[in-house]
């Protein structure tokens, strides 16, 4: 019950509805192949183009396949491609730019200096580039994706990394004899990885759309498995007789996205101080006049 | 002051020698031998001997700085080497590309900087007020909403159903231009509208504007004349910024629209593994990145006067 509760006063400052629609996507993601009503592979040809009935939810396409099952079975392909991307790219940033915010120098301005050349450049760029070289396919993507993104991450992780490593206890931790790999492992990491995590969370976003983009241009996910900028493509030819085909996948999609930037921007709100505006001065002024002795240090907080 | 641009300057350089590092040391990574996939293109059922003449030719066999430098003192005179699937020179087919390129980025740029100051105004005139609330949604959803999926739903609506607009091409002047400018623009346009909605307000916050607003002046002359100089550093940062994603976006709508430019012909480049073309197309993308941050770069010191006099940071 306190775990619970703990997560719940966690997540109060952020977006409600944000929070339930990621919710969603993680649930159908994780447990997507056992919801769906019909196999969303099977092609039925004399059932294609169908509109919604009770049979197929949301109709079928232009294989016949049921859309409503392969829209959810797109979930899981986009969640699985989301988690593999970040967990390669969250080793590599992490590891990196800890090992630049801890061992400063030559190492770092190397390290840093790579990660400026891949911060120059926009991801997808760099992931097409690199399809286009090693050719296309699941594992391809995945670590392309992956290796256009921990660039972000690495410097992120530098940035709290060095902030870590001026502070008093390190040095004390120095003085006691701690072994660099223990103050490395022990003491550094685990706050660089806290950091960078909650970064990359509001991340997940733009790596769906990246897979998706991917997908439509026939880099990504290929035909059949089910993913919503390949399905996307693939109904493209359909658009003005069946236009649902289309829509569908892209509302889905843009759902997911609009979902995980709402929570990136209130997780960035939540952390840069912002000057208060004037509604929310008024209601901190009502509230600190309705305590009757102001507890100390909040008599100043219009202006926290 | 100087001493900033040259510390520009000084990282520009060094950023494009490691792209174009990069972009040399992804072809040499490739699997496979280049020379057998020309040789094939030249003469199918190549036999050994005419591959090592082509590898000799290419100068496959000398040691990988002496490549890099022979590549790289051949693309200054545009020379990006021979398409393998194609056979043409890519710098004279990408030179023919840039202007449909340039005609798509440089109007969805422009309809991105009117959407974004419209959208920022407009939500900063009331803030907090029922026009912020949607331009606020607007917004987000723009931003959200990936252009391909927009630029279907363009189609579909403004082309398909309204017949307003040509589906694909380019040569029907501006009536075919509109659509993928606003698929192209819509993205940075609506990010762009928060930065300045949000920068307006904090800048209605401060003290200058409370003087302003003491001394008689309206509220909207102080958010015109007062508020928006003192965005205008942050927003042509991020409109630089936002320039990349649109170059990236060109490589998802010039397909979409079938447009013939580079954008298109990088992708067709990836989907067939033209090594050449993938080289040129991201070499050409990341020079321009880094060219379009440094000009903002200094267009920003020259627009900001707190960094002017500090000579940068």
């Amino acid at each position: 019950m306190t775990a619970l509760q703990k997560l719940r006063a966690a997540l109060a400052g952020f977006p409600r509805l944000a929070l339930w629609i990621i919710a969603g996507f993680l649930f159908l993601g994780l447990f997507g192949p056992w919801l769906v009503p019909h196999d969303p592979l099977k092609q039925n040809l004399l059932a294609a183009g169908q509109g919604p009935g009770l049979t197929h939810l949301l109709g079928t396409d232009h294989l016949g396949r049921d859309t409503f099952s392969r829209l959810i079975a797109a979930a899981n392909t986009s969640l699985v491609g989301i988690t593999l991307v970040l967990g390669i790219a969250l080793v590599i940033g992490i590891g990196l730019g800890t090992l630049a915010g801890y061992l400063r120098g030559w190492a770092e301005e190397s390290i840093m200096r790579v990660t400026d050349v891949g911060l120059a450049m926009p991801s997808l760029i760099i992931a097409l580039a690199m399809i286009g070289i090693f050719g296309t396919g699941y594992w391809n993507m995945v670590i392309a994706l992956a290796l256009a993104w921990w660039p972000s991450f690495c410097r992120v992780s530098r940035g709290v990394a060095v902030g870590v490593m001026n502070k008093p206890h390190i040095e004390a931790l120095r003085v006691m004899g701690a072994s660099p790999a223990r103050i490395f492992f022990i003491h550094l990491l685990p706050t660089t990885t806290g950091s960078v995590l909650v970064y990359a969370t509001a991340d997940a976003g733009g790596l769906a759309l990246s897979i998706a983009t991917l997908s439509f241009l026939g880099l990504g996910i290929q035909p059949p498995t089910p993913e919503w900028g390949q399905m996307l493509v693939d109904s493209l030819p359909y658009l003005e007789g069946d236009p649902r085909q289309v829509i569908l996948p892209g509302l889905a999609l843009t759902l997911v996205v609009v979902a995980f930037n709402f929570l990136g921007e209130s997780i960035a709100l939540n952390r840069v101080p912002r000057p208060l505006g004037r509604r929310i001065l008024a209601r901190r002024r009502a509230e600190a006049a309705a305590w009757d002795t102001p507890p100390a240090g909040l008599v100043t907080g219009e202006k926290a | 002051m100087l001493g900033y641009v040259i510390s520009r300057f000084r990282n520009a350089i060094i950023l494009l020698v490691l792209a174009s590092m990069l972009c040399f040391g992804l072809v040499v990574s490739a699997p496979g031998n280049v020379a057998v996939l020309i040789a094939e293109l030249r003469t199918p059922g190549a036999t050994f001997a005419q591959i090592e003449e082509i590898e000799e030719e290419l100068g496959l066999n000398d040691p990988l700085p002496l490549r890099y430098w022979h590549w790289l003192s051949g693309v200054p005179d545009g020379d990006f080497g021979i398409s393998y699937k194609t056979g043409e020179e890519v710098g004279a087919a990408m030179a023919r590309r840039l202007t449909v390129t340039a005609t798509l980025l440089g109007g969805a740029a422009a309809f991105a900087c009117l959407l974004s100051l419209a959208l920022g105004f407009l939500g900063a005139l009331r803030p907090h007020g029922v026009v912020d609330g949607l331009t606020r949604v607007g917004a987000l959803l723009g931003a959200s909403t990936p252009q391909f999926f927009l630029g279907a739903m363009l189609i579909y609506g403004f082309a398909l159903k309204l017949g307003w607009f040509p589906t694909f091409g380019d040569d029907d002047g501006l009536r075919s231009y509109i659509l993928p400018w606003i698929t192209l623009g819509m993205l940075p346009g609506c990010v762009l509208s928060r930065l300045v909605r949000v920068g307006l307000e904090e800048e209605m916050t401060r003290p200058f504007a409370l003087t302003a607003r003491a001394k008689g002046l309206p509220r909207n002359a102080i958010l015109f004349r007062d508020a928006m100089p003192n965005v205008a550093p942050a927003w042509l940062t991020a409109f630089g910024a936002q320039c990349t994603a649109m170059t990236v976006g060109s490589v998802v709508v010039e397909p979409l629209f079938a447009w013939p430019g580079v954008g298109a012909m990088f992708l067709q480049g990836v989907q067939f593994r033209d090594f050449m073309v993938v080289q040129a197309g991201l070499l050409i993308f990341i020079s321009f990145f880094i060219l379009l941050n440094l000009a903002v770069d200094i267009v920003v010191m020259l627009l900001d006067p707190k960094l002017r006099r500090q000579g940068g940071r």
